[in-house]
């Protein structure tokens, strides 16, 4: 019967449903299962349908049957987020010290179990999220981990930003179940693909068109007349515009290039353009922004039906959206602040978006974001979101 | 797995390793009537999991390839308006143009269930389709019937087919139809059933080669910036072409010289990346 069983998948989160069930019954009925395998692998092809599930149901699977104990999956994430903080301590033992607001010198003389014991303890302190503070890893605050309230150009003298730890720790960990709705990643590229070609709206006169062909024959005189359709529209053009100019950006830049690199066939025209947290006079056609700029006044002389795709954090300092000399580059002074530049060029391109690397429930926080999201609708970058751009762009 | 006189029972085909677990599913879900559903990369064999059952099974096998804009109508029946209208025009063929059930073909579907034997009916790669297609297309399979409306017949199937439905998504198909169909994902091979997997397409293969291949095509996997990954059917069609090269030594591949990259990747662009990964890591 395995009634209990049953309830205990639901309870775990395995959508199970009943009709599931009384197949498995119906399975049992019939005499096809006569081991604790068959058991096994029958009742996971028919109640779990999702690979996703499949180690859920494997732990519950032995817990219930073998007695094994359930894994205590709350001790189970500290202990792997004590061990992303171990690594980043290897890496960059500073920046780890920082955070936790003690000497690096006091940290030094512990063993590496040690030191992931006094991880896990301080972890376990912090149970819940923590947004502004001054202490802890979080968003918009003043405590060295932590991202965005920095003047972008201030902290980094070269080399990797000290920022990028902390984020990564935290979010990566904290994430890590919501993998469908997270940051795109190299292994997520063939899904968002296919998003991305649903951009394409043109094609061939190749669509017999019967209503058109009857008719026409008939008014020939029974004469075939055959009427092609053509599938409206041409070809898309794109502009594709990355802000390759923060620790935070690092990651998503080759993966946002990549995917639209192979999308380019189905593209008239794609170009891309960088820039750095956000647009003043010009955009860069070089990713090192310096060889190529490209006066931003001139996208008046685009089509206006070309497709913009801004991809960028939207994090920074107010000011640097909002005054007039805000430029972190001190040769960008033209005297208009950047978001009449955003403006301008959501103006120009009426079918615009905004793919953001940060989470969607982190948006609040940080309120450039928030401002630039009411120029340009703003999308997560990841699979649903971008499922949502390519809709938004190919609105009319 | 109880044998049940007059059901038959699958377990693997000539050309086909299969595991145990998978074996067992395909059992229970043929006697359990249900569509089974294969999820997996791309490689993994979902396909040729049917043409397994099909072969070692002594069933015919149908395919159906659904594509993007597919209509479920064109899956089960086609009414060829066209050639009728052509008929009616010129008159010169056996058909009668005023039976419209003359210019009715069945569709893959359709013609698994008016099969005059069981059939094994693989619809490939279903997540290409949208949603309302899938579920219409489970009804169908659930119901064992159709209308065709243009002569007002229904089809009713004469043997129930074994259905196997392989979807590459990520995403989950929606809740109707994953209610309707047994699941099991394939994991990709891991080295050692590779080398099993590669053993059964060259009984006899070099140790050598074998083995060098193998490592290599693993870690020709790990590079994260190609879209389409290699997969089992590309390293097969690799051994191949090195086997076909008089020149080739399986030493080449340690010292990551790699020949016929071209086997492997397929898209220009990971043909590209792939090439200066390697040589790249020549360097080091």
């Amino acid at each position: 019967m395995f009634v209990e069983f049953f309830y205990k998948l639901r309870e775990a989160g395995i959508p199970a449903t009943p009709t599931a069930f009384l197949t498995l019954q119906k399975a049992l009925s019939k005499g096809l299962i006569t081991s604790l395998e068959d058991f096994y692998t029958a009742s996971r092809a028919i109640l779990v349908k999702s690979e996703r599930h499949f180690d859920l149901f494997d732990q519950l699977f032995a817990h219930y049957f073998e007695g094994a104990e359930m894994p205590d999956t709350e001790s189970l994430e500290l202990d792997e987020m004590a061990r992303a903080l171990l690594d980043e301590w290897l890496k960059n033992p500073k920046a780890i010290a920082e955070a936790f607001g003690v000497d690096e010198k006091s940290l030094e003389k512990y063993s590496p179990e040690e030191l992931l014991e006094y991880f896990k303890k301080r972890l376990e302190e912090q149970t819940e999220r923590h947004d502004g503070g001054n202490r802890w890893i979080g968003t918009g605050g003043t405590s060295p981990v932590g991202h965005s309230g920095y003047h972008p150009e201030g902290m980094r003298v070269g080399g990797e930003s000290q920022n990028k730890s902390a984020v990564k720790v935290a979010n990566e960990r904290r994430y890590k179940d919501y993998s469908r709705s997270g940051p795109l990643t190299h292994s997520s590229m063939g899904e968002a693909l296919k998003r991305l070609r649903n951009l394409v709206p043109s094609g061939p006169k190749d669509q017999v068109n019967v209503e058109e062909s009857i008719y026409q024959t008939m008014k020939n005189a029974g004469e075939i007349e055959i009427v092609f359709d053509r599938r409206l529209k041409d070809r898309l053009k794109v502009i594709l515009m990355i802000d390759n100019g923060g620790w935070s950006m690092d990651p998503y830049v080759p993966v946002v290039q990549t995917l639209f690199n192979y999308a380019k066939s189905q593209f008239k025209d794609l170009k891309t353009y960088f820039f750095h947290n956000t647009v003043y006079d010009r955009v860069w056609e070089d990713p090192s922004r310096y060889k190529k700029p490209f006066r931003v006044a001139d996208f008046a002389r685009k089509d206006p039906e070309t497709r913009l795709v801004m991809v960028g954090d939207a994090s920074m300092a107010p000011y640097e959206l909002m005054a007039q000399d805000g430029s972190i580059y001190a040769t960008e002074r033209s005297g208009l602040p950047s978001i009449e530049r955003l403006r301008f060029l959501a103006n120009t391109f009426p079918h615009n978006v905004w793919l953001n690397p940060v989470p969607e429930r982190m948006w609040p926080y940080t309120r450039t974001i928030t401002m630039i999201n009411q120029i340009f609708p703003m999308f997560e970058l990841s699979i649903d979101g971008l499922e949502g751009a390519v809709t938004q762009l190919m609105a009319a | 797995m109880s044998k049940n006189g007059d059901i038959q029972e699958f377990t693997g085909a000539s050309r086909y390793v299969l595991d145990q677990e998978l074996a067992r599913i395909v059992n229970i879900s043929m006697s359990l009537e249900m569509p089974l559903l294969l999820k997996g990369e791309p490689g993994t064999g979902k396909t040729m999991l049917a043409h397994a059952i099909a072969e070692s099974l002594h069933m015919p096998l149908i395919v159906l390839n659904v594509k993007s804009n597919m209509k479920l109508v064109e899956a089960l029946y086609q009414y060829d308006t066209l050639t009728r209208l052509n008929d009616s025009r010129f008159g010169d063929s056996s058909r009668d143009v005023s039976r419209i059930e003359d210019y009715i073909k069945m569709g893959k579907i359709g013609q698994a269930f008016v099969a005059e034997s069981r059939t094994v009916l693989l619809i490939d790669e279903i997540d290409k389709a949208d949603t309302d297609f899938q579920d219409d297309m489970l009804d169908v399979l659930d119901q064992m019937e159709f209308d065709i409306i243009e002569v007002d017949k229904t089809i009713r199937a004469k043997h129930r087919p074994v259905i196997v439905i392989t979807s590459n998504a990520k995403k989950d198909l929606s809740d109707p139809f994953l209610g309707r169909c047994n699941f099991h994902h394939i994991a990709f091979p891991d080295p050692k059933m590779m080398k099993k997997i590669v053993s059964v397409h060259f009984p006899d293969l070099d140790d050598e080669i074998m083995d060098n291949a193998i490592a290599t095509f693993y870690k020709l996997r790990e590079i994260d910036v190609v879209e389409k990954k290699p997969a089992t059917r590309e390293l097969i069609n690799w051994i191949r072409a090195l086997q076909m090269d008089p020149d080739f030594k399986p030493k080449q591949l340690t010292k990551g010289d790699i020949p016929y990259l071209g086997v492997l990747f397929k898209k220009s662009q990971d043909y590209v990346n792939a090439g200066n990964y390697i040589s790249r890591r020549k360097l080091f």
